[in-house]
């Protein structure tokens, strides 16, 4: 099968647009978790004022884990487009 | 006197980025986004006459590259950095025989492998010897009351590490063992992020060598301690909890991945976070020339956006090299305690 060179092009820049659509989906689960986890401390904080600093500082934490997760798909995201797996 | 301190402060955060000003080759490559992206890169030191020929010998025509395909663009902009010997670098150190994947001269004449100093290395340095300089009064200011303002201000935060971060997981006679080990990890790790923020300067840990080498050393910790703790068999033993013998292999497998890939999460968190802010500004800013090249009115018209778009976004980064210093030490913590005393 013969593909001329600008066709082979824009296949190849088409297939690079399903790591961006990964990548977008991978924010999609992040933003569902870290929503979940504000939520969750504001009714928190709401109930028990005195517990703000502790809701706070377990708060950051997992948003700051979730969001490692979100950055590893990025990456790999890059990883695909600049080629580096092949 | 009483300058002693900040001045030296200044002068470790001022003298690598007068270095890496003045010895580091401008990048070149086709396109204005791909040139902003180079500076992610690490760059090799390369000496002062090195540095003048460059700036002679960068006026080839980039015209003659416009009917090419991005692969050929890409070996183009290779060959701009490669056409430098290596006696054009600034520090470059040869291991005879060895060649491996650490070789970082382009050039294959050269057997060995060929180790240089890159600018990265210049603020890891720096971030070393600012931990020396700001960490220095602490025990005494703590012991006796008396120190300048560093000695407080980095009192504080050693304060709030053993009592916040490692203490409560640890306790104390364990975390009195390991506190010099995240006291290292925490400021290393935040002085290399925080010196990525200045201008002319590198993010050392942007780069998966570097968090890879940090999370290799929270893996040898978990291994060493683990195994000095618990005895060489019995940290493998326990790895498991307790489970029917038939499900014992796959459960040990999973537990081994397990030690495995914590640390790798580490090091790719760390590399994400600290490289997706720089790409996040150098993409707005590009988006500066991307414009520009339809019209110089709308590229002009879109530079105070793209700017302050990126001052946000910086202040973004700020948070995140905090947070990310924390959270390298809070799991670091977590794990080696995991090892030290599993609850299982």
């Amino acid at each position: 099968m013969n593909i001329p060179q600008e066709a082979a092009t824009q296949i190849i820049d088409v297939a690079r647009m399903g790591a961006g659509i990964g990548a977008g989906i991978v924010g999609i689960g992040v933003g569902i978790g870290i929503g979940k986890i504000g939520a969750a401390a504001n009714e928190g904080i709401a109930r028990q004022p005195e517990a703000t600093a502790d809701i706070r500082g377990i708060s950051i934490i997992l948003a700051a884990l979730i969001e490692g997760v979100c950055l590893i798909g990025v990456v790999v995201s890059i990883m695909i487009v600049l080629g580096i797996g092949t | 006197m009483k300058y002693l301190r900040p001045g030296l402060i200044l002068a470790i955060i001022a003298l690598p980025i007068w270095v890496a000003m003045n010895h580091v080759p401008h990048h070149q490559a086709s396109s204005p986004i791909e040139t902003l992206y180079l500076h992610l890169m690490p760059a090799n030191l390369m000496t002062s006459d090195a540095m003048a020929h460059d700036d002679h010998d960068d006026h080839d025509g980039h015209d003659d590259h416009a009917g090419e395909t991005e692969e050929e663009h890409a070996a183009h902009a290779d060959d701009h950095d490669a056409s430098h010997g290596s006696d054009d670098y600034l520090l470059a150190f040869t291991l005879p025989g060895v060649s491996g994947i650490f070789d970082m001269d382009k050039d294959p004449v050269m057997e060995g492998t060929q180790l240089v100093a890159t600018n990265l290395q210049l603020f890891q340095l720096a971030a070393v010897l600012l931990l020396l300089v700001c960490l220095q009064g602490v025990p005494g200011y703590l012991r006796t009351g008396k120190g300048d303002y560093t000695s407080r201000l980095f009192a504080g935060f050693t304060l709030w590490i053993r009592n916040e971060v490692v203490y409560p997981v640890m306790g104390q006679e364990t975390g009195r063992k390991f506190l010099p080990l995240f006291f290292f990890m925490f400021f290393f790790i935040l002085f290399m992020n925080m010196l990525g923020l200045l201008p002319w300067s590198a993010t050392a840990t942007a780069n998966v060598w570097v968090t890879g080498a940090l999370a290799v050393i929270t893996l040898a910790s978990m291994l060493i301690c683990g195994m000095v703790a618990q005895g060489p068999i019995a940290y493998w033993k326990n790895l498991v909890p307790d489970a029917p013998l038939a499900l014992w292999p796959l459960l040990f497998l999973v537990e081994v991945l397990g030690v495995l890939i914590k640390p790798l999460a580490l090091c790719i968190r760390l590399f994400a976070n600290m490289t997706g802010g720089h790409l996040a500004v150098l993409s707005i800013m590009g988006l500066i020339f991307v414009f520009g090249e339809m019209s110089s009115t709308v590229g002009y018209g879109v530079a105070p956006i793209a700017v302050g778009f990126t001052v946000f976004v910086m202040i973004i980064e700020f948070f995140v090299a905090m947070l990310q210093a924390f959270i390298f030490t809070q799991l670091s913590v977590i794990f080696v305690q995991a090892s030290v005393h599993p609850d299982h």
